[in-house]
């Protein structure tokens, strides 16, 4: 029993990092990407390889893991930025399935096989295993928190807010909207990317379907449930739809239905998500404890 | 002759087919107001969104302090000093009003990697925001958020953040429309005091009596052509304006 929490807890660590990634994209620059699973699945490929093929370690591997991460990001965002809202949305679907596709078709990158036999991370001589590989993950959902806290409290990060508003006044600010673009999905690809390394040396095998479309909607799930945005919004929404559909495993053929619904209801109800503006939460409080 | 702060030469902007703007000349000195007026789509626009970077000219030239910057981005063009404000007002409507003058002080950074990383909550940028805003008699709201204000907080706003940028160089889109009268007072005073302080002005207006009123000088824009510059005395006597913009002879009799 106490595996499987652990196991479910990782997952939930693992996939908040990629979340926070897709929050500074969205909810700090307000560029809609809907393929961030695509960097997901370059940083678990990446590392996979560097692994099984290079031998390299995890530490060592890491930061060509997020230097390929950020290169692939600012190749892939340069034109497609220059799109927008739907039109960058439709183009990040497609850089999705065409990454899915080339990591499914060519055999470099193990074809429908995947790759298997990824080894798992040693620290200090100990192979992380169960707990202790929890706790890696949270240290590094930590720190991509403490980049995100940092972003929002920067002036690259009011330039982004301000971009996200009104792009046009912000140009007239002396803020190249290109460039903070490109910035805002760049530092998101190197979260995703760390976030499928952590992935891959957890897993231990990888496939291309992996990282298929569904999971870039489900990251997109976890911050319009948490809260665009905001800090620990992500963090929410992973835990929410990584925890609840455990909680209720006996209501799994009605999985979909139930996330819809939810979705609906927070659009209905709390556009801005649970720990966004006006958050219910707070509301609720309000009512309970009036005047404070 | 002394060297004129904005020199705009044989602009021509086309959509297409459609001539927005042909070949209009004028300048604009330093510290002085210069009122851009004409009819609806007479091109007023189109040139304000040429000067600031946010269409190319299709041929023409346009000097700030003897540089060209026709062709540069409008980012590039915020950082040389010149600042503006929109016609539809584009506040950054989820941020606060202090957060929306933050945004301008900041423009030094934006194109610095190491510098853009610094906090921008700091207690002498909120001092200095906090000055602008009262200044325009925005900074007993400066904690509001920009988006729920009404039209005329929206506007001095916009003023406020220009303000910031357009250290030589403001140009004001009909910054008075949709205003109560005493805004307008008040926001006339504003702008006779940006002036004192040795910032020249490019306004567009619709009020006339408002652009008569502040401006040294006038250039008047119709189907995308200049048919008159002068003082606001002589502009007032052309009959090519009475015509174009004012209505013929007799419907103004008529009136």
């Amino acid at each position: 029993m106490s595996t499987y929490i652990i196991t479910i807890g990782t997952f939930i660590v693992i996939q908040a990092i990629a979340a926070c990634g897709l929050n500074v994209i969205i909810g700090y620059a307000g560029q809609v990407s809907l393929g961030h699973a695509a960097f997901v699945g370059i940083g678990a490929y990446s590392t996979a390889l560097l692994a099984t093929k290079a031998g390299l370690s995890f530490w060592a591997a890491l930061p060509c893991v997020i230097s390929i991460s950020a290169l692939i990001g600012m190749l892939l965002g340069l034109p497609s930025l220059r799109l927008r809202e739907d039109f960058l949305a439709i183009t990040t679907i497609g850089i999705n399935f065409i990454i899915e596709a080339i990591f499914n078709y060519i055999p470099f990158f193990g074809g429908a096989l995947g790759i298997g036999g990824i080894p798992k991370i040693i620290l200090f001589g100990i192979k992380l295993k169960g707990l202790a590989f929890f706790f890696l993950c949270l240290f590094f959902l930590i720190i991509v928190l403490l980049v995100c806290w940092w972003f929002t409290r920067s002036w690259a990060g009011l330039a982004c807010f301000a971009m996200r508003e009104e792009e046009s006044a912000a140009s007239s600010m002396g803020i190249s909207p290109v460039r903070f673009k490109l910035l805002a999905f760049v530092v998101g690809t190197c979260m995703a990317g760390l976030s499928g390394a952590l992935y891959a040396h957890y897993i231990t095998f990888i496939s291309a379907s992996d990282f298929s479309f569904p999971f870039s909607i489900l990251l997109l799930c976890m911050i319009v449930i948490g809260g665009m945005g905001t800090l620990w919004g992500p963090l929410l929404g992973a835990l929410i739809l990584g925890a609840l559909p455990e909680i209720f495993r006996p209501l799994e053929d009605y999985r979909i239905l139930f996330y819809t619904i939810m979705l609906l209801l927070m659009i209905r109800f709390q556009p801005g998500g649970l720990l966004g503006e006006n958050m219910v939460i707070r509301r609720m409080l309000a009512k309970v404890f009036p005047g404070v | 002759m002394e060297q004129p702060l904005l020199e705009v030469q044989e602009l021509s902007k086309h959509f297409g087919g459609l001539v927005a703007l042909d070949h209009v000349n004028f300048d604009v000195m330093s510290g002085e107001i210069l009122g851009l007026i004409g009819p609806n789509g007479a091109g007023k626009t189109v040139c304000f969104n040429l000067i600031s970077g946010v269409y190319k000219p299709t041929s023409g030239k346009i000097l700030f302090n003897g540089q060209r910057t026709d062709g540069a981005a409008p980012h590039q063009i915020a950082k040389e000093g010149i600042g503006r404000t929109f016609q539809i007002v584009k506040p950054f409507a989820s941020l606060s009003v202090l957060e929306n003058v933050l945004v301008a002080q900041g423009i030094s950074r934006y194109d610095s990697f190491p510098r853009m990383w610094s906090a921008w909550k700091s207690k002498s940028e909120t001092t200095e925001g906090l000055r602008i805003l009262e200044r325009v008699g925005l900074a007993d709201i400066a904690d509001r958020k920009a988006g729920l204000l009404p039209l005329g907080n929206l506007r001095r706003l916009e003023i406020a953040r220009a303000l910031i940028i357009g250290s030589k160089l403001l140009l004001l889109d009909e910054s008075f429309s949709g205003l109560r009268h005493e805004e307008v007072t008040r926001l006339e005073d504003l702008i006779r005091s940006i002036r004192k302080d040795g910032i020249a002005v490019l306004l567009i207006e619709h009020n006339m009596r408002v652009a008569m009123g502040l401006s040294e000088r006038l250039v008047v824009l119709d189907h995308g052509g200049k048919i008159a510059e002068g003082s606001p005395d002589e502009i007032q006597q052309n009959e090519k304006v009475i015509e174009a913009y004012l209505g013929r002879k007799e419907t103004e009799d008529a009136a």
